[in-house]
This record gives structure tokens, C-alpha cells and sequence, in this order.
């Protein structure tokens, strides 16, 4: 019972985010099965959000379709798999989708170029930027074919102690 | 409307790979292997509108009661679903689960009560609020410094609670109720001048000398419970049995050992487990950077600019590194030569700088004993007090500034970066553990005059009795002079060196800045201190049964002292420190502090002749003959049982058991990493039969 009402407050000041992110546009009562999604560009200026290199991707991976428009539920989502209990293989599937830029079900080298570059703020030499993303390859393709599948990123992924 | 993520013809581009012919992705989202990636459906309902049970689409096909169960195999919280799938699963879970029998309840029960726990555990611990803003602003490398500090606070209250509750607290309840203690051996037997002991002063005593003691373990601090010396070789007996006071003292001092060993070697483990799946650790270093470089719980402000910089750092300084060790590869044999020469030589000088600290510390000990026994009143407080404390002032002195020769002497021997931070590691670790060693080896030689049992001193009583007449309470004090030291020290860095220099650098004239920069947080010097530390505390433990809870109180208070200096005066590192690796590593060096802490221990109980003046152990030939005489007077079988352990026939076929066993295992990791290999290469030729096998699909439909 304890464990329902924490669930409850917490659903509760989530929405409670969530409704002052745009106060005309959510609605208090969501019984009516109200269509409200807010646009990405107002949940990428959350505090929590702001300062991340990947907050387009994070928030675009949620999102029904995949332009970064979050409902509630998807704002939900987002939280619970952000949130420290959520399990490490749940994380590593939505990192996998995260750093897939051009959403093609692989990190292949112009995505690895793109996530590089959000990381160090552009301010690698090109050359630079090549000779890391090909180490990387190097370094996490299992079955050769020159980018990452999921299964090779998991593995990687599995290696690297996290904390 | 199609997600973006199912339109087909959507790689990157020039990822044609090596096939010329781009096999569409369409047909490789279809496949098993990336089930977990496809999950959101088009449409969602809201929240908290009434569940619609009809199927939306994009959900994975054939889930029907039958696959629900297994379903919940795998806990709800960990599918890659949207809400609302998830709450329509739990929905039929819970119209199955009236069809489960009663193990099927009591297994889903048992999981639900688990996750529970898991997440009380993980709010209940503390200082949990605080480590989490250290890690905010300072990241994760910092924070596993913080981390490891709590788990000697709780590590050192638990030893404490151990020494407490067996030695101290049983002794101040029988005086306190004043019960009739029995002394357990005639000491008639002995030379009487070795049963002279009165660390109490006679006559006027300064006020001072009241400071001097407090501080140094002497006067009227020596008969107290902080002390070996105060507690008594006696029985108290109750109705039934009697609590034998030595051998509480040796069984709850070899206890907190055991103890400490265990939880140590279970956390290293638990820690161990993730990283050694791997095997080539070193090759994954750019992966590492990129995908797991951004520490995501860094809170926006300076700290993330400084973070980007770090990581730029980072990637460019192993590209250096890349390009060094080619250049070395390069490199002719002579000047190879040259190099090899160079660094024997900067070795030995190394090995002279260690041996010229450790004759320092041995001639520091060695005057401050005979200091302390000849003139008692004469000279000044403040010079008594110095003479005091030598020994702790040239061992900390020593561990300061032979780091910094190391720093100096490892860059010219030209190594790659990473092992250039090892080997002066390595080299500190060994300085300030080996420096306690000698210490105690100086200390040693005073008492049994050189190990010589026939030397004039030590004729009569087996040790040095003008000297030392309570041996161990001498130990006892030195070690509670480091611990004391040791906490003045870091009050007195904080106080004169750290504050000023944030007060300059930031209100002084801008060279300052530029010169010598603020205080940088440095994990690994931090660490080795802490280790120290424990260290001493372990060494002391046997002869002073306190010395962990005043460990535990001083950790207390440099948790909070750092976290002070952390927030005022220091800027995050440069290079990032990383984390996970480095846990494993300071639970390494913990370790080995707790193997040499081990080494005086037995020493003293197996081999050594306790005071006759003092101590609970006075009349007995060593501290283990109280534990034989106590298997001795068990019954006939417990007794031929532990003898038996005891004995060779037991520990030669133990020790053989245990060699094949260690040579099977190696053998077994061996041959499993042969095996991983042949995988990897498996695994490779049957990527390309998959993409070769879906070109010839798409070409024949």
C-alpha cells in the first residue's frame, strides 16, 4: 500500500512538471483522455535537460514520432528509464537508440561523428574526429561490418564499468 | 503515419560496406536480434483514460496468455515498452495470476519484496544527499574518493563495535558492579624487577604536562581502557560459565582482523565481477570516452564547460599517446640502449631515495625512545612535545615530499602516460606502507634488543624491561601518536596552505592565477592517505582496543573537512580520474595495508613474551598459549578435533589441496579465453553470412 501512494506522489509531481512547462496547453484533469503533447523545444529547456549534449536525442527517442512531441506518458517514460533504479539493460537499449542518429538501427560512422561532436562542442580537428570514430569501430565491431549493431553495442556497453 | 525509424533506405552515408549492393534495412528490422529496438506504437492513450484492450499496432506479434507468463520472468520494469503496454501487461498478469498455484504467488511475492528492499537500501544509506551533490559538481572520479571514506566509517564502526562490546564494555561492567575477579596465574614465580610498572607521575605535575599526555598516550592516559596495559589477566565467573578476559581480548582482536578481511575481499568482488567479464580491458579506452565519457549527472554551470574540456583533453591526449608509442616503436637500437640505462639508473636512484627516508625514520625512532626514558622534567613542553611525535613528523614528512622526487624522476624516464601514473602509484603505495613497517622494525629492535634474547638488557625478562616495562602499551601509544598526527596534519594543510591559496588566487593579482592556478582535488594522494591511515588503525588495534572508534571519529571528521575544502577551495581535475576501475584499485591497496597490519599481529601473539608488569596476558609464555589452555579444557572431541586442525597432518594436504585447486582455475580461465576468441570469429563469419543471406533475399524478390 505504502509503495502505491509513494508511486501516486510521484506520478503527481511529474505531472505537476509537466503541467508548468505550458500551463494553457496541459490540462489538470486527465480523465477525458485528452491529445496533449508539448513540443521538444520547450522540454529541452528543463534544468535537468539543459545542459546535456544529447538532450534533442534523448527527448526525440521517447517521442511516438520520433520528432521529439512528448505526452505524458512518454514524459513518464522518459523519467523512469533516467532514473537511477531503472535496470542497466533498459538504459543500454535507449542509450543504443539515443546515439543512432539517423535512426537506421545502427551507429555507423557519420552517427559516431555527430555524437563526438556534441561531446567535445566541435572543437576536435576532423582528423582527430576520424582516427577516434575509427577506433572505435575497432574496437566494439564484432561482426565486421563496419558499424555497430545493437548486439555489438551492448557488448561494449556490458565491458565498461559504469561507475 | 510511419514512424521515421521503419522507412526503409535510411543509412548513413558511404555505408555501402563491402558488399557494393545496400541490402534495405526494412528487412533488417524484421529480424529477432533487434526485437528490443522496435517498441512504440503510433498511437498512445493518455493517462488515466480507460484501457482500451484492443491491440495497437507495432506491438510485437503472438502475445497471448501463454507468453504473458513468461513475460513475467522478466520484470515488467525492465521491458522497452511504452506505458501503455506495460500497463496492459500488468493487467493480464493479474487476471493470470488467479489461475497460479501457490509457488508461482509466492515466487512473484518473493521478486516484488526484493525490489523493495533493494530500493529502501538504497535511500537508507549515508550521506547520501552529500555524495550526490559532490558528484554533481565535481563527477564521478571525486565522488569514488567520498564513497570509499564512507565505507571505512562503516567499515572501522563495526570493528569498533566488535573491540567494544567483547573487550572494553564486559571489563567497565565488572568494575562497575564491582564482581570478583579472579586472577588467572601466580606471578610468584617471576624476577620482580620485571613486575615494575607506574606510569603515574609523582609530585607537582604542570599543567602542561596534563596536554603533553592527552596528546601523546602517556601519564594519566596510559592505565586506561585506551590501553593494553590496563586490563587484567583475570576470569569473572558467572553461573555456568566464566568470561576469561585474555582470551576475549585475543579472540575479539583476531576477530575484527577476520572480520575486516572478509568485508573487504566481498565488496573488492562485487566491484570485480563487471570489469573482469573483459579481457582486454586497455583496448577499450576510446569506446569508454565516447560512450560512457559524458557524465550525465553533472548539474548545468561551470562544471559542465569544464567537463567538455576535459573529455577534448582526453581524446587528445591518447591520440598523443597513440602516436608516442609508434615513434617509440620507431626507435633504433641504440638509442634504445641508451633509454634502458637511463631508466636502471633512475631506478637505483629511486631505491637510494626510499632507503635514505627509511634511515631517517629508523634514527628519528630510535632518538625519540631514548629521549623520552632519559630526561623527564627538563626540558620545554613544546621540545618534549616534538621529541613526542618525531617519528610521526618524519614519516609524514617523508610522504610529501619523496611523491614529488618520484613525480619528477618518472617523466624523465619517458614511459606512455598511463603507466607513468602507475609506476609513481605504485612507488608511493609501497613508501608509505614500507615507512610504517620500518617504524615498527625500529621499534622492535628497542624491545627485544636486536631479536638477541642474551643481550644485558634483555636477559632477565625476555624484553627490554628498563625501556619498556609495558612493551605493547609503547606500540599502543605510537600508533595513537600517527592517528593523532595524521588529523592535525590535514587541519593544518586545510587552514595554511589550501584557504590561502584560494584567498590569493582569486583576490590577488592575476599571476598568481596564472602560475599556480587553484587547488586541484587529486583522488590518488587523498586515497593512499586514507589507507595509511587504516593502516595504523589496524597495526594499533591488537594493542589498543579504542583505536577504532577514534578511527571511526577522525574518518567522520575528515569527510567533512574535505567536502569543506572540496567546495570552497578546488576546481575539478583536468584529466578525469576514471571511477570504476580505480574503486577496485583502492580496495587493492586497502588490502595489502591489512596484509602488512597482519604481519606485527601474529608476530607479537605467537612469538613475543607479553609484559609481566601489565597487560592481560602477564605470566603467560605468548599470547597463544591463553587459547591453547583454553581448547585444552574443552571436551575430549572438540579438543582432538582442533588439535587436528591445528596440526601439520591437516594444513600439508590442505595447502597441496589448495595449489591444484588455484592451478585448475587458471587453467580453466585460460582455456575460456581461448574460447572467447574462437567465438569472436564466429560470431564475425556469421554477421557476414546474415548481410550476405539478405542481399540474395532481396535480390530474388
Amino acid at each position: 500500500q505504502q509503495n502505491k501512494e509513494d508511486f501516486f506522489l510521484l506520478v503527481c509531481r511529474l505531472h505537476g512538471r509537466y503541467h508548468e512547462m505550458a500551463p494553457n496547453i496541459v490540462p489538470m484533469d486527465y480523465t477525458k483522455d485528452p491529445d496533449v503533447k508539448l513540443p521538444i523545444q520547450l522540454i529541452i529547456n528543463m534544468p535537468e535537460l539543459k545542459e546535456n549534449p544529447f538532450k534533442e536525442r534523448i527527448v526525440e527517442a521517447f517521442s511516438e514520432d520520433g520528432e521529439g512531441n512528448l505526452s505524458f506518458n512518454d514524459f513518464v517514460d522518459m523519467f523512469s528509464v533516467l532514473s537511477e533504479m531503472a535496470p542497466r539493460e533498459l538504459k543500454a537499449i535507449y542509450a543504443f537508440k539515443i546515439y543512432d542518429f539517423n535512426t537506421d538501427n545502427f551507429i555507423c560512422k557519420s552517427d559516431l561523428e555527430k555524437t563526438l561532436n556534441k561531446l567535445t562542442r566541435e572543437e576536435l580537428t576532423a582528423e582527430e574526429i576520424t582516427l577516434v570514430c575509427e577506433k572505435v569501430i575497432e574496437e566494439a565491431d564484432m561482426d565486421g561490418d563496419g558499424k555497430l549493431a545493437f548486439a555489438d553495442f551492448e557488448n561494449m556497453i556490458s565491458k565498461i564499468h559504469l561507475r | 503515419m510511419e514512424p521515421r525509424w521503419a522507412e526503409s533506405g535510411r543509412d548513413g552515408p558511404g555505408d555501402d560496406g563491402q558488399w557494393g549492393h545496400q541490402p534495405p534495412s526494412s528487412l533488417f528490422l524484421q529480424l529477432p536480434s533487434n526485437a528490443t529496438l522496435r517498441f512504440r506504437g503510433p498511437v498512445a492513450k493518455a493517462w488515466g483514460a480507460a484501457l482500451d484492450q484492443e491491440e495497437p499496432p507495432g506491438f510485437p506479434p503472438d502475445q497471448d496468455g501463454g507468453e504473458a507468463r513468461e513475460q513475467e520472468s522478466v520484470p515488467l520494469k525492465q521491458l522497452p515498452l511504452c506505458m501503455v503496454e506495460k500497463r496492459r501487461l500488468r493487467l493480464q498478469e493479474q487476471q493470470a495470476a488467479k489461475k497460479w498455484s501457490h509457488w508461482e504467488r509466492w515466487r512473484v511475492e518473493m521478486r516484488h519484496l526484493r525490489e523493495q528492499v533493494g530500493g529502501a537500501l538504497l535511500y537508507a544509506q549515508v550521506w547520501r544527499d552529500s555524495l550526490h551533490r559532490i558528484e554533481g559538481h565535481f563527477g564521478t572520479g571525486i565522488q569514488s574518493y567520498f564513497n570509499f571514506l564512507r565505507f571505512l566509517v562503516v567499515l572501522n564502526l563495526g570493528g569498533a563495535l566488535l573491540m567494544v562490546g567483547f573487550v572494553v564494555a564486559p571489563n567497565a561492567a565488572f568494575e562497575a558492579l564491582q564482581l570478583n575477579q579472579t586472577q588467572r596465574l601466580e606471578n610468584s614465580m617471576v624476577n620482580s624487577s620485571c613486575l615494575e610498572y607506574d606510569p603515574s607521575k609523582r609530585g607537582l605535575v604542570s599543567y602542561f604536562t596534563y596536554l603533553m599526555d592527552l596528546l601523546s598516550g602517556t601519564g594519566f592516559m596510559e592505565l586506561t581502557y585506551l590501553f593494553y596495559g590496563y586490563y587484567q589477566n583475570s576470569a569473572v565467573d558467572f553461573v555456568g560459565f566464566s568470561y576469561n578476559i585474555p582470551l576475549a581480548y585475543l579472540l575479539s582482536t583476531l576477530a575484527f582482523f577476520s572480520v575486516c578481511l572478509f568485508w573487504i575481499v566481498r565488496r573488492a568482488v562485487h566491484l570485480l565481477k563487471r570489469s573482469l567479464v573483459s579481457e582486454n580491458g586497455a583496448l577499450n579506452t576510446y569506446s569508454n570516452k565516447v560512450f560512457a565519457g559524458w557524465d550525465f549527472c553533472l548539474t548545468p554551470g561551470t562544471m559542465v564547460h569544464l567537463k567538455h574540456n576535459s573529455l577534448r583533453y582526453e581524446l587528445r591526449m591518447d591520440l598523443e599517446e597513440q602516436s608516442l608509442r609508434w615513434r617509440m616503436a620507431q626507435r633504433s637500437p641504440s638509442q634504445r640502449a641508451a633509454l634502458y640505462v637511463l631508466r636502471g639508473v633512475l631506478n637505483l636512484l629511486v631505491v637510494v631515495l626510499l632507503g635514505a627516508a627509511f634511515y631517517c625514520i629508523y634514527l628519528a625512532t630510535k632518538y625519540a625512545q631514548q629521549s623520552q626514558d632519559s630526561d623527564q622534567g627538563q626540558q620545554g613542553v613544546f621540545v618534549r612535545l616534538l621529541v613526542a611525535y618525531l617519528p610521526s613528523i618524519v614519516i609524514t614528512v617523508a610522504n610529501q615530499l619523496v611523491p614529488l622526487a618520484f613525480g619528477f624522476i618518472v617523466r624523465l624516464e619517458r614511459y606512455p602516460l598511463s603507466l607513468e601514473i602507475k609506476l609513481t602509484l605504485f612507488r608511493s603505495v609501497f613508501l608509505r606502507l614500507s615507512s610504517l613497517l620500518v617504524l615498527l622494525f625500529s621499534l622492535w629492535i628497542q624491545i627485544t634488543c636486536h631479536g638477541d634474547p642474551d643481550a644485558s638488557s634483555c636477559q632477565i625478562c625476555r624484553y627490554n624491561h628498563q625501556q619498556h616495562p609495558c612493551w605493547e602499551t609503547s606500540v599502543g601509544q605510537e600508533m595513537y601518536k600517527l592517528l593523532i598526527f595524521d588529523l592535525v596534519v590535514v587541519l593544518v594543510v586545510m587552514l595554511l596552505v589550501e584557504f590561502p591559496r584560494k584567498l590569493l588566487v582569486t583576490h590577488g593579482p592575476a599571476i598568481m592565477g596564472r602560475l599556480w592556478g587553484q587547488q586541484e582535488f587529486l583522488v590518488p594522494p587523498n586515497v593512499l592517505d586514507l589507507v595509511y591511515g587504516q593502516t595504523v588503525c589496524w597495526v594499533g588495534a591488537a594493542f589498543s582496543p579504542l583505536l577504532p572508534l577514534l578511527n571511526t571519529f577522525k574518518y567522520i571528521l575528515i569527510f567533512y573537512l574535505k567536502k569543506l575544502t572540496l567546495f570552497s577551495n578546488c576546481r575539478p581535475a583536468d584529466r578525469t580520474f576514471r571511477a570504476s576501475s580505480s574503486n577496485f584499485f583502492f580496495l587493492l591497496v586497502l588490502l595489502l595495508g591489512l596484509a602488512i597490519a597482519w604481519v606485527p599481529l601474529l608476530y607479537s601473539v605467537f612469538a613475543l613474551q607479553p609484559s609481566q608488569a601489565c597487560g592481560p596476558f602477564r605470566g603467560e609464555p605468548t599470547m597463544w598459549s591463553t587459547l591453547l589452555a583454553a581448547i585444552d579444557a574443552l571436551p575430549r572431541v572438540a579438543r582432538e578435533f582442533l588439535q587436528f586442525v591445528g596440526s601439520l597432518a591437516f594444513a600439508v594436504p590442505l595447502f597441496l589441496l589448495l595449489c591444484i585447486l588455484m592451478f585448475y582455475l587458471m587453467v580453466l580461465a585460460n582455456s575460456y579465453s581461448r574460447l572467447v576468441k574462437e567465438l569472436k570469429g564466429q560470431l564475425q563469419l556469421e554477421g557476414r553470412d546474415k548481410v550476405f543471406l539478405v542481399t540474395q533475399i532481396t535480390e530474388l524478390s
